[in-house]
């Protein structure tokens, strides 16, 4: 595991991704941030995550179609995505696509960046 | 008569318009039958009975003519099945005229051997004429009418001037009669004036009854047609609801994401400063933080709650449904709880059977209704326990979450399930929408949602209990459903939430 691990924000939400930003950069991991799944794809392949959080409900490309689109790249094939939902959508039924973990918005900050961690240990315990 | 009946169902293989000629075709054909018979009857009759003296070979010979060409035009009447309509139409036209020419011409010889003018079956023309009355238009009546008269004239013309020899019928008239002027033209004139007339009468008859049909099909048209515009309308107006209806709950989604994203935001601000990210904050920040972040998940589910009326309402559950497990779907519900109910202090135990109740439901609205009862129990229980059970029956699936909680007034049972009803029991923190949404998602499967209290197996506290019906019929024997007891109320009324 890399010393500051990546993690990559694909939110349109200019406040929350100003909160989870900060949140998650307190623990010293490197955030980038994108505005758009378009953008988040880009920067997905461009800078090589080690972990996504994505949202849902998105302009252009939303977290569906981001979701299968990152995961045609082999490279990125096997790193966790946490998908955020809209408040009124439930964890009951999966979308029909490979993520590693559904959070239903609102999300305390403290409570992601916990998730986080969680998911990226897990992962350095594997390789 | 049988020939008559089996010629009618047989003639329903062809179009409708090509119905009444091949059936008129069948019945000349039939006709034709029994006149064979029936000339042949009266000539045997005629000659070894009343002993008149005349040649019966000829008419033995006509018989037999009569019978082949009758064998002819039945044969091809049956060809015609199966062409196109318009071919069957203009052939069976051209065969009807052949026929109609062929028994006339051959009545007129029949008549020439057997008597001319003297015989009394002369009349018989009056046969074909009152026939062709009946089923022709009044014009080719009148035409073949005409064409009767001519040829019994020529006939009776020819013998009385003797370009043809008369055949005397002996031992019945006096062999000079034919060349009686008076009576001759006497004959000729009866027959003309009965066949005449009898062409005007069958004419005039039919000619009315064709008026009353043509009126019947045309009123029957426009009532089709009036129909069928109905009908179209109706469906374009279904479609259009249906329409409104998908763009109506497709709103409905976007109202509640562009209603929540700024609480949702304004929420994880505030959260943010709660957990310390930017800098120590004092006790009474702290307080005044909380019970904004309260406030905003209070309106969140509201709003929520609002929208969720209108969506199940419009149909949305049936596009959910499938067959999932309902001892999953429970499962989830209790785990997402575990964390509040070890605050409260509250044992949450469940209870579930081996295989899982197949239901065909919507997984996250009857998530929804498990976590709503679950919730709601351990919110109203101080001390004690909740219990959540499943079980499954002949009739469907059963969900029973048993509280020891602090019950539900009597009086208060019946508008348990109402909209915006909170217990007076209770210092309510929910929206008054739960349970009646809760009400709405389970008959919106087909189920039954119930509560009783004091609970009848423990006597204290509630059970809320839901039923589902089953998709799938599993020989299983269970407890069913358990009747009266306590106090219930079945699915009317408001809200423990």
């Amino acid at each position: 595991m890399k010393l500051r691990p990546k993690v990559l924000l694909v939110d349109d939400d200019a406040d929350l991704v100003k909160v989870m930003r900060g949140a998650l950069e307190s623990k010293a991991y490197e955030v980038i941030v994108a505005y758009n799944g378009q953008e988040g794809l880009e920067k997905a392949k461009k800078e090589k995550p080690d972990l996504v959080v994505l949202d849902i409900m998105m302009p252009v490309v939303d977290g569906f179609i981001f979701a299968s689109e990152f995961r045609k790249d082999p490279s990125l094939a096997k790193v966790p995505v946490i998908a955020l939902t809209s408040f009124s959508e439930s964890l009951g039924q999966p979308f029909p696509f490979e993520v590693s973990e559904y959070v239903r918005k609102p999300i305390r900050p403290k409570d992601l960046v916990a998730k986080v961690e969680e998911f990226l240990k897990r992962r350095g315990s594997q390789t | 008569m049988k020939r008559d009946s089996g010629a009618e169902q047989d003639v329903t293989e062809y179009a409708p318009e090509e119905r009444g000629l091949m059936l008129r075709l069948r019945v000349y054909v039939s006709m034709r039958w029994l006149a064979i018979l029936g000339v042949l009857a009266s000539t045997v009759t005629a000659s070894k009975v009343f002993h008149i003296g005349f040649p019966t070979t000829p008419v033995y010979v006509i018989c037999a003519v009569i019978a082949s060409y009758n064998l002819l035009m039945s044969r091809w009447a049956t060809g015609l099945k199966g062409q196109r309509t318009e071919v069957v139409l203009r052939k069976a036209e051209t065969y009807a005229n052949i026929q109609i020419f062929l028994d006339l011409a051959t009545l007129t010889v029949l008549l020439h051997f057997t008597g001319g003018i003297e015989n009394p079956f002369l009349f018989l023309y009056l046969i074909h004429t009152t026939a062709a009355g009946m089923v022709l238009p009044r014009r080719r009546a009148y035409e073949l009418t005409t064409l009767a008269m001519l040829m019994a004239t020529l006939l009776v013309f020819l013998e009385y001037a003797g370009a043809i020899p008369h055949v005397n019928l002996e031992g019945f008239v006096l062999p000079y009669r034919y060349t009686q002027s008076s009576r001759v033209v006497g004959v000729l004139a009866a027959l003309a004036a009965l066949m005449y007339t009898s062409t005007y009468v069958t004419t005039a008859v039919s000619g009315e009854l064709r008026k009353r049909k043509r009126e019947v099909v045309r009123l029957r048209d426009q009532l089709l047609a009036k129909k069928t515009g109905e009908v179209e309308q109706i469906s374009s107006e279904v479609t259009k609801l249906e329409d409104e209806r998908h763009h109506f709950v497709r709103f409905l989604g976007v109202v509640a994401h562009d209603l929540q994203s700024p609480l949702v935001a304004t929420q994880s601000l505030l959260t943010y400063i709660l957990d310390g990210y930017t800098g120590e904050i004092t006790e009474g920040q702290t307080d005044l933080m909380q019970r904004g972040v309260r406030r905003i998940d209070g309106l969140l589910t509201l709003i929520s709650d609002l929208l969720d009326i209108p969506r199940i309402e419009a149909g949305e559950i049936t596009r959910e449904m499938r067959d999932i497990s309902l001892n999953e779907v429970v499962r989830r519900s209790v785990e997402g709880l575990e964390s509040l109910a070890r605050q409260k202090g509250v044992a949450l135990k469940v209870e579930l059977p081996q295989t899982s109740p197949e239901v065909h439901a919507s997984a996250r609205r009857m998530q929804q209704v498990a976590t709503n009862l679950v919730s709601n129990a351990i919110n109203y229980t101080r001390e004690g326990g909740v219990l959540v059970r499943v079980t499954e029956s002949e009739s469907g699936a059963l969900v029973e979450v048993i509280d020891t909680g602090i019950g539900i007034l009597p009086g208060d049972l019946p508008r348990l399930f109402a909209d915006f009803f909170r217990g007076s029991n209770v210092q309510s923190k929910g929206t008054g929408l739960g349970l009646s949404i809760s009400k709405r998602i389970i008959e919106a499967h087909g189920g039954k949602i119930w509560a009783e209290s004091p609970c009848r197996e423990t006597g204290k506290g509630s059970r809320f209990a839901f039923s589902l019906p089953k998709r799938v019929a599993v020989p299983h024997t269970e407890p069913g459903q358990p009747r009266e007891g306590g106090q219930e109320a079945n699915s009317k009324g408001g809200n423990h939430t």
